[in-house]
Protein backbone atom coordinates (compact mmCIF):
# COMPACT_ATOMS: atom_id res chain seq x y z
CA UNK A 1 0.00 0.00 0.00
CA UNK A 2 1.61 3.68 -1.03
CA UNK A 3 1.38 5.35 1.80
CA UNK A 4 1.75 9.17 1.69
CA UNK A 5 4.64 10.95 2.20
CA UNK A 6 4.90 11.81 5.99
CA UNK A 7 6.23 15.45 7.02
CA UNK A 8 9.12 13.72 8.94
CA UNK A 9 10.79 11.77 5.81
CA UNK A 10 9.89 14.89 3.18
CA UNK A 11 11.82 17.10 6.24
CA UNK A 12 14.47 14.36 6.17
CA UNK A 13 15.09 14.17 2.40
CA UNK A 14 14.69 18.32 2.56
CA UNK A 15 17.58 18.20 5.29
CA UNK A 16 20.04 15.47 2.87
CA UNK A 17 19.79 17.27 0.08
CA UNK A 18 20.68 20.36 1.81
CA UNK A 19 23.00 18.64 3.36
CA UNK A 20 24.62 16.86 0.20
CA UNK A 21 24.58 20.20 -1.39
CA UNK A 22 26.17 22.05 0.84
CA UNK A 23 28.78 19.04 1.09
CA UNK A 24 29.20 20.08 -2.44
CA UNK A 25 29.83 23.77 -1.63
CA UNK A 26 32.60 23.06 0.18
CA UNK A 27 34.09 20.68 -2.00
CA UNK A 28 33.51 23.08 -4.74
CA UNK A 29 35.54 26.05 -2.44
CA UNK A 30 38.45 23.32 -1.74
CA UNK A 31 38.74 23.68 -5.79
CA UNK A 32 38.39 27.59 -5.99
CA UNK A 33 40.95 27.63 -3.43
CA UNK A 34 43.43 25.24 -4.75
CA UNK A 35 43.43 26.84 -8.07
CA UNK A 36 44.32 29.87 -6.24
CA UNK A 37 47.09 28.48 -4.17
CA UNK A 38 49.02 26.65 -7.12
CA UNK A 39 49.09 30.35 -9.50
CA UNK A 40 49.30 32.76 -6.59
CA UNK A 41 51.36 31.15 -3.80
CA UNK A 42 55.30 31.01 -4.40
CA UNK A 43 56.63 27.34 -3.17
CA UNK A 44 59.25 25.40 -4.32
CA UNK A 45 59.45 21.55 -3.93
CA UNK A 46 60.28 17.75 -5.22
CA UNK A 47 58.03 15.44 -6.15
CA UNK A 48 57.56 12.15 -7.55
CA UNK A 49 55.48 11.26 -10.89
CA UNK A 50 54.27 8.18 -11.53
CA UNK A 51 53.24 7.27 -14.34
CA UNK A 52 51.73 3.43 -14.61
CA UNK A 53 54.91 1.86 -14.44
CA UNK A 54 57.08 4.68 -14.44
CA UNK A 55 58.64 7.09 -11.93
CA UNK A 56 60.43 10.28 -12.02
CA UNK A 57 61.73 12.43 -9.26
CA UNK A 58 61.30 16.56 -10.48
CA UNK A 59 61.84 19.49 -8.98
CA UNK A 60 59.11 22.73 -9.14
CA UNK A 61 60.15 26.43 -8.09
CA UNK A 62 56.67 28.80 -8.79
CA UNK A 63 57.64 32.21 -7.82
CA UNK A 64 54.82 35.14 -7.66
CA UNK A 65 56.57 38.36 -7.65
CA UNK A 66 54.15 40.81 -7.29
CA UNK A 67 51.60 38.93 -9.78
CA UNK A 68 54.43 38.05 -12.51
CA UNK A 69 54.05 34.31 -12.11
CA UNK A 70 57.03 31.76 -13.42
CA UNK A 71 58.22 28.42 -12.37
CA UNK A 72 60.69 26.09 -13.34
CA UNK A 73 59.98 22.32 -13.49
CA UNK A 74 63.23 20.30 -13.74
CA UNK A 75 63.07 15.92 -13.99
CA UNK A 76 66.00 14.97 -11.79
CA UNK A 77 66.39 11.75 -13.39
CA UNK A 78 67.53 10.66 -16.88
CA UNK A 79 69.05 13.85 -19.66
CA UNK A 80 67.49 16.41 -16.86
CA UNK A 81 65.24 18.22 -19.36
CA UNK A 82 63.61 21.72 -17.66
CA UNK A 83 60.72 23.68 -18.63
CA UNK A 84 60.20 27.47 -17.64
CA UNK A 85 57.70 30.05 -17.80
CA UNK A 86 57.90 33.13 -17.81
CA UNK A 87 54.32 34.95 -17.53
CA UNK A 88 52.64 33.73 -21.21
CA UNK A 89 56.26 32.18 -22.57
CA UNK A 90 57.49 29.12 -22.12
CA UNK A 91 61.23 27.53 -22.68
CA UNK A 92 61.21 23.67 -23.00
CA UNK A 93 64.81 22.95 -23.04
CA UNK A 94 65.06 19.05 -24.37
CA UNK A 95 69.03 18.18 -24.39
CA UNK A 96 68.34 14.65 -25.52
CA UNK A 97 67.12 15.96 -28.91
CA UNK A 98 69.49 19.24 -28.68
CA UNK A 99 66.45 21.72 -29.21
CA UNK A 100 64.98 24.61 -27.44
CA UNK A 101 61.30 24.77 -28.01
CA UNK A 102 59.93 28.15 -27.31
CA UNK A 103 56.21 28.98 -27.01
CA UNK A 104 54.29 32.31 -25.85
CA UNK A 105 50.99 32.50 -26.20
CA UNK A 106 50.12 35.35 -28.54
CA UNK A 107 46.81 34.95 -29.68
CA UNK A 108 46.24 36.66 -33.20
CA UNK A 109 42.55 36.49 -32.87
CA UNK A 110 41.00 35.30 -30.03
CA UNK A 111 37.35 34.24 -31.15
CA UNK A 112 36.07 32.53 -27.88
CA UNK A 113 38.51 33.10 -24.65
CA UNK A 114 37.53 32.00 -20.69
CA UNK A 115 40.03 29.87 -19.12
CA UNK A 116 37.92 27.25 -17.68
CA UNK A 117 36.82 27.17 -14.34
CA UNK A 118 35.29 25.63 -11.82
CA UNK A 119 31.39 26.07 -11.65
CA UNK A 120 28.65 23.95 -10.85
CA UNK A 121 28.08 22.35 -14.24
CA UNK A 122 31.02 20.15 -12.67
CA UNK A 123 27.85 18.43 -10.87
CA UNK A 124 26.63 17.38 -14.43
CA UNK A 125 30.38 15.72 -15.05
CA UNK A 126 32.01 14.68 -11.59
CA UNK A 127 30.00 13.29 -8.34
CA UNK A 128 32.48 15.83 -5.65
CA UNK A 129 33.15 14.90 -2.38
CA UNK A 130 35.35 16.10 0.77
CA UNK A 131 36.95 12.48 2.33
CA UNK A 132 39.01 12.87 5.33
CA UNK A 133 41.94 14.28 6.31
CA UNK A 134 45.46 13.15 6.05
CA UNK A 135 49.37 13.68 6.77
CA UNK A 136 51.32 14.04 3.42
CA UNK A 137 54.70 15.87 3.70
CA UNK A 138 54.35 16.25 7.41
CA UNK A 139 50.98 18.56 6.62
CA UNK A 140 47.51 18.82 6.95
CA UNK A 141 45.48 17.24 3.93
CA UNK A 142 42.32 17.24 3.25
CA UNK A 143 41.29 14.86 0.80
CA UNK A 144 38.63 15.63 -2.11
CA UNK A 145 37.44 12.90 -4.78
CA UNK A 146 36.25 13.76 -8.04
CA UNK A 147 34.31 11.09 -9.64
CA UNK A 148 33.51 10.99 -13.10
CA UNK A 149 29.70 10.24 -13.98
CA UNK A 150 30.60 8.50 -17.25
CA UNK A 151 34.14 7.42 -19.66
CA UNK A 152 34.43 10.79 -21.15
CA UNK A 153 36.86 12.01 -18.08
CA UNK A 154 38.88 10.78 -15.75
CA UNK A 155 38.52 11.70 -12.27
CA UNK A 156 41.01 12.55 -9.72
CA UNK A 157 41.55 12.47 -5.95
CA UNK A 158 43.26 15.18 -4.25
CA UNK A 159 45.16 15.83 -1.28
CA UNK A 160 45.06 19.36 -0.80
CA UNK A 161 46.99 21.28 2.90
CA UNK A 162 44.67 22.57 4.63
CA UNK A 163 45.93 25.56 5.47
CA UNK A 164 47.15 26.72 1.53
CA UNK A 165 44.97 24.49 -0.11
CA UNK A 166 48.28 23.41 -2.04
CA UNK A 167 48.17 20.12 -3.70
CA UNK A 168 50.44 17.79 -1.94
CA UNK A 169 49.64 14.90 -3.64
CA UNK A 170 47.18 14.20 -6.86
CA UNK A 171 45.94 10.89 -8.84
CA UNK A 172 44.35 11.11 -12.01
CA UNK A 173 41.96 8.08 -12.27
CA UNK A 174 39.92 6.61 -14.49
CA UNK A 175 36.67 5.35 -14.30
CA UNK A 176 37.11 2.04 -12.46
CA UNK A 177 39.15 4.05 -9.89
CA UNK A 178 42.74 2.87 -11.16
CA UNK A 179 45.30 5.25 -11.18
CA UNK A 180 46.61 6.46 -14.11
CA UNK A 181 48.82 8.97 -12.95
CA UNK A 182 50.17 10.77 -9.43
CA UNK A 183 51.93 13.30 -8.43
CA UNK A 184 53.05 13.49 -4.70
CA UNK A 185 55.50 16.21 -3.03
CA UNK A 186 58.31 14.76 -1.27
CA UNK A 187 59.26 18.37 -0.08
CA UNK A 188 57.87 21.39 -0.19
CA UNK A 189 58.16 24.43 0.72
CA UNK A 190 55.62 27.09 0.43
CA UNK A 191 55.92 30.59 1.14
CA UNK A 192 58.87 32.71 1.27
CA UNK A 193 61.55 34.22 -1.13
CA UNK A 194 62.61 32.96 -3.93
CA UNK A 195 65.13 34.23 -5.79
CA UNK A 196 65.39 34.73 -9.43
CA UNK A 197 68.34 32.55 -10.16
CA UNK A 198 66.33 29.39 -8.95
CA UNK A 199 64.68 30.55 -12.16
CA UNK A 200 67.44 30.34 -14.20
CA UNK A 201 68.00 26.72 -16.48
CA UNK A 202 70.92 24.45 -15.39
CA UNK A 203 71.90 23.31 -18.97
CA UNK A 204 73.99 24.81 -20.84
CA UNK A 205 71.38 25.16 -24.56
CA UNK A 206 74.65 26.73 -26.54
CA UNK A 207 74.53 25.14 -30.08
CA UNK A 208 71.13 23.79 -29.61
CA UNK A 209 68.56 24.77 -32.22
CA UNK A 210 65.81 26.89 -31.01
CA UNK A 211 62.48 26.82 -32.36
CA UNK A 212 60.25 29.71 -31.96
CA UNK A 213 57.35 30.93 -33.34
CA UNK A 214 57.24 33.32 -36.48
CA UNK A 215 57.08 37.03 -36.05
CA UNK A 216 55.55 37.59 -39.11
CA UNK A 217 52.79 35.50 -39.10
CA UNK A 218 49.68 36.47 -41.05
CA UNK A 219 46.09 36.29 -39.49
CA UNK A 220 44.21 35.01 -42.17
CA UNK A 221 40.08 34.50 -41.21
CA UNK A 222 39.06 32.46 -39.00
CA UNK A 223 38.14 28.87 -40.89
CA UNK A 224 35.73 27.99 -38.29
CA UNK A 225 36.14 24.84 -37.52
CA UNK A 226 34.48 23.21 -34.89
CA UNK A 227 33.25 19.67 -33.37
CA UNK A 228 30.15 18.79 -34.30
CA UNK A 229 29.40 17.23 -31.62
CA UNK A 230 30.72 16.90 -28.09
CA UNK A 231 30.98 14.42 -24.79
CA UNK A 232 28.05 15.66 -22.34
CA UNK A 233 29.41 18.58 -20.22
CA UNK A 234 32.03 19.53 -23.05
CA UNK A 235 31.58 22.78 -24.36
CA UNK A 236 34.27 25.47 -25.88
CA UNK A 237 35.94 27.80 -24.17
CA UNK A 238 38.86 29.07 -26.30
CA UNK A 239 38.62 29.46 -30.53
CA UNK A 240 41.57 31.19 -31.46
CA UNK A 241 44.19 31.50 -34.42
CA UNK A 242 47.71 31.10 -32.62
CA UNK A 243 51.29 30.86 -33.74
CA UNK A 244 53.23 28.51 -32.79
CA UNK A 245 56.81 27.23 -33.49
CA UNK A 246 57.74 25.71 -36.33
CA UNK A 247 54.77 26.79 -38.84
CA UNK A 248 54.70 29.76 -40.66
CA UNK A 249 50.91 29.70 -40.60
CA UNK A 250 48.53 30.57 -37.71
CA UNK A 251 47.15 27.36 -36.36
CA UNK A 252 43.64 27.06 -35.07
CA UNK A 253 43.59 26.14 -31.61
CA UNK A 254 40.17 25.11 -29.76
CA UNK A 255 40.03 24.34 -25.96
CA UNK A 256 36.81 22.31 -24.83
CA UNK A 257 36.69 21.83 -21.37
CA UNK A 258 34.15 20.62 -18.87
CA UNK A 259 35.41 22.72 -16.01
CA UNK A 260 38.27 20.46 -14.94
CA UNK A 261 38.98 18.43 -18.15
CA UNK A 262 40.43 20.33 -21.06
CA UNK A 263 40.54 18.88 -24.84
CA UNK A 264 42.52 21.20 -27.38
CA UNK A 265 42.37 20.92 -30.90
CA UNK A 266 44.58 21.89 -33.19
CA UNK A 267 44.01 22.68 -37.01
CA UNK A 268 46.44 23.57 -39.59
CA UNK A 269 47.85 23.13 -42.77
CA UNK A 270 50.39 19.86 -42.80
CA UNK A 271 53.86 19.74 -43.82
CA UNK A 272 56.87 17.65 -43.11
CA UNK A 273 57.60 20.03 -39.97
CA UNK A 274 53.87 20.25 -38.57
CA UNK A 275 53.12 16.43 -39.42
CA UNK A 276 51.90 14.54 -36.75
CA UNK A 277 51.30 10.50 -36.76
CA UNK A 278 47.87 10.12 -37.49
CA UNK A 279 45.71 8.22 -35.34
CA UNK A 280 46.26 7.64 -31.60
CA UNK A 281 49.28 8.81 -29.58
CA UNK A 282 49.53 8.96 -25.53
CA UNK A 283 52.03 11.22 -24.15
CA UNK A 284 52.98 10.35 -20.47
CA UNK A 285 48.77 10.29 -18.97
CA UNK A 286 47.84 12.57 -22.79
CA UNK A 287 46.07 10.71 -25.25
CA UNK A 288 46.25 12.51 -28.80
CA UNK A 289 44.16 11.74 -31.57
CA UNK A 290 45.37 13.17 -35.07
CA UNK A 291 44.04 12.46 -38.85
CA UNK A 292 43.68 14.66 -42.08
CA UNK A 293 40.49 15.67 -43.40
CA UNK A 294 40.07 18.24 -46.48
CA UNK A 295 44.00 19.41 -46.29
CA UNK A 296 43.68 20.14 -43.45
CA UNK A 297 45.63 18.03 -40.22
CA UNK A 298 43.57 17.95 -37.03
CA UNK A 299 44.88 16.43 -33.65
CA UNK A 300 42.70 16.58 -30.55
CA UNK A 301 45.27 16.17 -27.35
CA UNK A 302 44.11 16.36 -23.69
CA UNK A 303 44.40 14.19 -20.61
CA UNK A 304 41.35 12.77 -21.14
CA UNK A 305 40.48 9.01 -21.89
CA UNK A 306 41.39 7.94 -25.88
CA UNK A 307 37.80 7.82 -26.50
CA UNK A 308 37.52 11.25 -25.69
CA UNK A 309 40.26 12.96 -28.20
CA UNK A 310 39.35 9.97 -30.95
CA UNK A 311 35.07 11.14 -30.55
CA UNK A 312 36.52 14.99 -30.60
CA UNK A 313 38.38 15.22 -33.27
CA UNK A 314 36.57 12.62 -35.63
CA UNK A 315 33.75 15.10 -34.91
CA UNK A 316 35.34 17.56 -36.55
CA UNK A 317 34.70 15.50 -40.30
CA UNK A 318 31.03 15.38 -40.02
CA UNK A 319 28.64 17.46 -40.98
CA UNK B 1 78.24 -4.17 16.11
CA UNK B 2 79.92 -2.70 12.94
CA UNK B 3 78.35 -0.34 10.64
CA UNK B 4 79.03 -3.11 7.97
CA UNK B 5 77.41 -5.41 10.10
CA UNK B 6 74.36 -3.87 10.85
CA UNK B 7 73.86 -3.04 7.26
CA UNK B 8 74.05 -6.04 6.53
CA UNK B 9 71.76 -6.77 8.42
CA UNK B 10 69.39 -4.36 7.11
CA UNK B 11 70.15 -5.85 4.18
CA UNK B 12 68.80 -9.15 5.07
CA UNK B 13 65.85 -7.43 6.68
CA UNK B 14 65.08 -5.97 3.42
CA UNK B 15 65.50 -9.04 1.91
CA UNK B 16 63.25 -11.09 3.60
CA UNK B 17 60.92 -8.22 3.66
CA UNK B 18 60.28 -8.11 -0.17
CA UNK B 19 60.20 -12.47 0.20
CA UNK B 20 57.46 -12.11 2.12
CA UNK B 21 59.63 -13.64 4.91
CA UNK B 22 59.21 -11.24 7.94
CA UNK B 23 56.68 -10.39 10.81
CA UNK B 24 54.57 -7.56 10.78
CA UNK B 25 56.25 -6.83 13.66
CA UNK B 26 59.88 -6.91 12.13
CA UNK B 27 58.24 -4.79 8.87
CA UNK B 28 57.27 -2.07 11.39
CA UNK B 29 60.91 -2.13 12.92
CA UNK B 30 62.27 -2.00 9.53
CA UNK B 31 60.48 0.71 8.42
CA UNK B 32 60.73 3.02 12.01
CA UNK B 33 64.28 2.09 11.59
CA UNK B 34 64.90 3.94 7.86
CA UNK B 35 63.06 6.45 9.07
CA UNK B 36 65.04 7.44 12.36
CA UNK B 37 68.12 6.60 10.64
CA UNK B 38 69.68 8.67 8.03
CA UNK B 39 73.38 7.30 7.85
CA UNK B 40 71.67 3.53 7.77
CA UNK B 41 69.15 4.83 5.13
CA UNK B 42 72.17 6.21 2.96
CA UNK B 43 73.66 3.11 3.68
CA UNK B 44 70.62 1.12 2.28
CA UNK B 45 70.75 3.66 -0.42
CA UNK B 46 74.08 2.08 -1.76
CA UNK B 47 72.68 -1.32 -2.43
CA UNK B 48 69.35 -0.39 -2.69
CA UNK B 49 66.19 -2.90 -3.77
CA UNK B 50 64.89 0.28 -5.13
CA UNK B 51 67.99 0.83 -7.26
CA UNK B 52 67.55 -2.27 -8.54
CA UNK B 53 64.16 -2.21 -9.54
CA UNK B 54 64.64 1.27 -10.98
CA UNK B 55 67.20 0.53 -13.44
CA UNK B 56 65.10 -2.73 -14.21
CA UNK B 57 66.97 -5.49 -13.28
CA UNK B 58 64.54 -7.09 -10.90
CA UNK B 59 63.10 -10.16 -13.24
CA UNK B 60 59.92 -9.97 -11.38
CA UNK B 61 59.16 -7.51 -8.73
CA UNK B 62 56.25 -9.93 -8.43
CA UNK B 63 53.41 -7.46 -7.24
CA UNK B 64 51.17 -10.12 -5.75
CA UNK B 65 53.96 -10.40 -3.32
CA UNK B 66 54.23 -6.47 -2.62
CA UNK B 67 50.34 -6.54 -2.74
CA UNK B 68 49.78 -9.30 0.30
CA UNK B 69 52.39 -7.35 2.11
CA UNK B 70 50.45 -4.04 2.49
CA UNK B 71 47.31 -5.70 2.90
CA UNK B 72 49.05 -7.74 5.99
CA UNK B 73 50.82 -4.64 7.22
CA UNK B 74 47.67 -3.15 6.99
CA UNK B 75 44.95 -6.05 8.68
CA UNK B 76 47.95 -7.42 10.95
CA UNK B 77 47.83 -10.31 9.80
CA UNK B 78 50.41 -13.10 8.78
CA UNK B 79 49.73 -13.53 5.10
CA UNK B 80 49.75 -17.15 3.52
CA UNK B 81 53.48 -18.62 2.96
CA UNK B 82 53.97 -18.57 -0.41
CA UNK B 83 55.74 -20.87 -2.94
CA UNK B 84 57.82 -18.47 -4.74
CA UNK B 85 60.60 -20.00 -6.33
CA UNK B 86 62.43 -16.75 -6.35
CA UNK B 87 65.17 -18.12 -3.88
CA UNK B 88 67.72 -17.57 -6.46
CA UNK B 89 66.74 -13.66 -7.21
CA UNK B 90 66.76 -12.89 -3.76
CA UNK B 91 69.63 -11.86 -1.36
CA UNK B 92 72.16 -11.18 -5.09
CA UNK B 93 69.85 -7.86 -6.16
CA UNK B 94 70.25 -6.14 -2.29
CA UNK B 95 74.20 -6.57 -2.39
CA UNK B 96 75.76 -2.71 -2.56
CA UNK B 97 75.33 -0.98 -5.72
CA UNK B 98 78.19 1.08 -6.49
CA UNK B 99 77.44 4.41 -7.63
CA UNK B 100 73.81 4.17 -8.00
CA UNK B 101 73.46 8.01 -7.51
CA UNK B 102 70.26 8.72 -5.89
CA UNK B 103 68.94 10.67 -2.62
CA UNK B 104 68.02 8.47 0.20
CA UNK B 105 64.64 10.57 -0.14
CA UNK B 106 63.80 8.96 -3.77
CA UNK B 107 64.80 5.89 -2.73
CA UNK B 108 62.33 5.39 -0.19
CA UNK B 109 59.96 7.45 -2.17
CA UNK B 110 60.23 4.69 -4.83
CA UNK B 111 59.51 1.96 -2.25
CA UNK B 112 56.32 3.56 -1.01
CA UNK B 113 55.83 3.67 -4.46
CA UNK B 114 56.56 -0.28 -4.78
CA UNK B 115 53.64 -0.24 -2.17
CA UNK B 116 51.36 2.21 -4.14
CA UNK B 117 51.61 0.23 -7.62
CA UNK B 118 50.96 -2.50 -6.17
CA UNK B 119 48.16 -2.27 -4.11
CA UNK B 120 44.39 -0.52 -4.03
CA UNK B 121 44.83 0.41 -1.03
CA UNK B 122 46.71 3.66 0.03
CA UNK B 123 49.59 3.35 2.20
CA UNK B 124 48.98 6.71 3.79
CA UNK B 125 51.20 5.87 6.60
CA UNK B 126 54.08 4.82 5.08
CA UNK B 127 53.84 7.13 2.80
CA UNK B 128 53.71 9.69 5.30
CA UNK B 129 56.45 8.71 6.95
CA UNK B 130 57.78 9.01 3.97
CA UNK B 131 57.29 12.35 3.35
CA UNK B 132 59.35 13.76 6.24
CA UNK B 133 62.64 12.69 4.60
CA UNK B 134 64.85 15.19 3.27
CA UNK B 135 65.31 15.05 0.11
CA UNK B 136 68.50 16.24 -1.50
CA UNK B 137 69.99 14.35 -4.55
CA UNK B 138 73.37 13.40 -3.90
CA UNK B 139 74.12 12.85 -8.02
CA UNK B 140 72.44 11.82 -10.99
CA UNK B 141 75.01 9.67 -12.96
CA UNK B 142 72.61 6.41 -12.92
CA UNK B 143 68.75 7.86 -13.57
CA UNK B 144 66.52 5.80 -12.32
CA UNK B 145 64.09 3.73 -15.07
CA UNK B 146 61.46 1.91 -12.44
CA UNK B 147 59.43 -1.05 -14.02
CA UNK B 148 57.11 -2.52 -11.97
CA UNK B 149 54.37 -4.40 -13.77
CA UNK B 150 50.77 -2.00 -13.25
CA UNK B 151 47.53 -1.65 -14.98
CA UNK B 152 46.66 1.52 -14.03
CA UNK B 153 47.41 3.30 -17.13
CA UNK B 154 46.16 0.59 -19.16
CA UNK B 155 47.75 -2.14 -21.19
CA UNK B 156 49.70 -1.47 -24.69
CA UNK B 157 47.26 -2.42 -27.49
CA UNK B 158 49.33 -5.03 -29.63
CA UNK B 159 51.23 -3.20 -32.97
CA UNK B 160 51.90 0.03 -30.63
CA UNK B 161 55.08 1.51 -31.18
CA UNK B 162 56.88 3.42 -29.09
CA UNK B 163 59.33 6.16 -30.56
CA UNK B 164 60.21 9.50 -28.88
CA UNK B 165 57.44 11.79 -29.32
CA UNK B 166 57.29 14.41 -32.84
CA UNK B 167 58.28 17.73 -32.08
CA UNK B 168 54.85 18.95 -32.95
CA UNK B 169 53.25 17.22 -30.46
CA UNK B 170 55.11 18.75 -28.19
CA UNK B 171 54.25 21.72 -29.42
CA UNK B 172 50.45 21.12 -29.05
CA UNK B 173 51.14 19.94 -25.32
CA UNK B 174 52.79 22.95 -24.30
CA UNK B 175 50.20 24.81 -25.92
CA UNK B 176 47.38 22.90 -24.27
CA UNK B 177 48.72 23.15 -21.03
CA UNK B 178 48.52 27.30 -21.13
CA UNK B 179 44.70 26.86 -21.38
CA UNK B 180 44.51 23.97 -18.75
CA UNK B 181 43.72 24.87 -15.14
CA UNK B 182 46.55 25.28 -12.87
CA UNK B 183 47.64 21.62 -11.39
CA UNK B 184 46.57 20.18 -15.04
CA UNK B 185 49.04 22.62 -16.35
CA UNK B 186 51.44 21.20 -14.12
CA UNK B 187 50.91 17.75 -15.13
CA UNK B 188 50.78 18.28 -18.83
CA UNK B 189 54.38 20.57 -18.43
CA UNK B 190 55.81 17.00 -16.66
CA UNK B 191 54.47 14.83 -18.91
CA UNK B 192 56.67 17.30 -21.79
CA UNK B 193 59.59 16.65 -19.77
CA UNK B 194 59.04 13.46 -18.77
CA UNK B 195 61.57 10.80 -19.91
CA UNK B 196 59.11 8.25 -19.52
CA UNK B 197 55.73 9.96 -20.24
CA UNK B 198 56.96 11.61 -23.63
CA UNK B 199 57.02 8.22 -25.45
CA UNK B 200 54.51 8.00 -27.78
CA UNK B 201 51.62 5.46 -28.75
CA UNK B 202 50.43 4.65 -32.10
CA UNK B 203 47.58 2.55 -31.90
CA UNK B 204 46.17 2.76 -35.12
CA UNK B 205 46.01 3.96 -38.38
CA UNK B 206 43.26 6.77 -38.64
CA UNK B 207 40.15 5.83 -40.18
CA UNK B 208 39.07 9.01 -41.77
CA UNK B 209 40.68 10.39 -45.36
CA UNK B 210 44.14 11.19 -46.00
Amino acid sequence: MNRPLSLRSLAGTVVGCATLQAAAQDAQQWLDRMTSAVEELSYRGTFVHLLGDEVETLQIIHRNDNGRISERIVSMDGVGREIIRNEDEIYCILPDQQIVLFESRRDVSPLVSSLPSYSEDLARSYEIALLHTERVVERDAQVVAIHPRDEFRYGYRLWLDSETAMPLKSQLRDGQGRTVEQMAFTQIDIGGSIPPSALEPTIDARGFETITPPDNAVAEAAPLWRATRLPDGFQLSVATLTRMAGSENPVEHLVYSDGLATVSVFVESPDSETEVAGGLSRIGSANAFSFEFSGRQITAVGEVPAVTVESIATSFASP
Amino acid sequence: MSGDDMSEQIQDQMSAFTDDELSPEECAFLVRRLERDPETRDRVLRYSIIGAALRGELPNPDPDVLRRRVRAELDGVRPMETSRDATTVQRRYFRPAVGLGIAASVAVAALATLYAINSPIDPAGFEAQVAGVPTGVVGQDNPPSYVVPSEAAGPLTLGDSLSPPPIRLTNYLITHGQYAPGIRRTSIHTNVISNEGTTVLVTQPPLQER
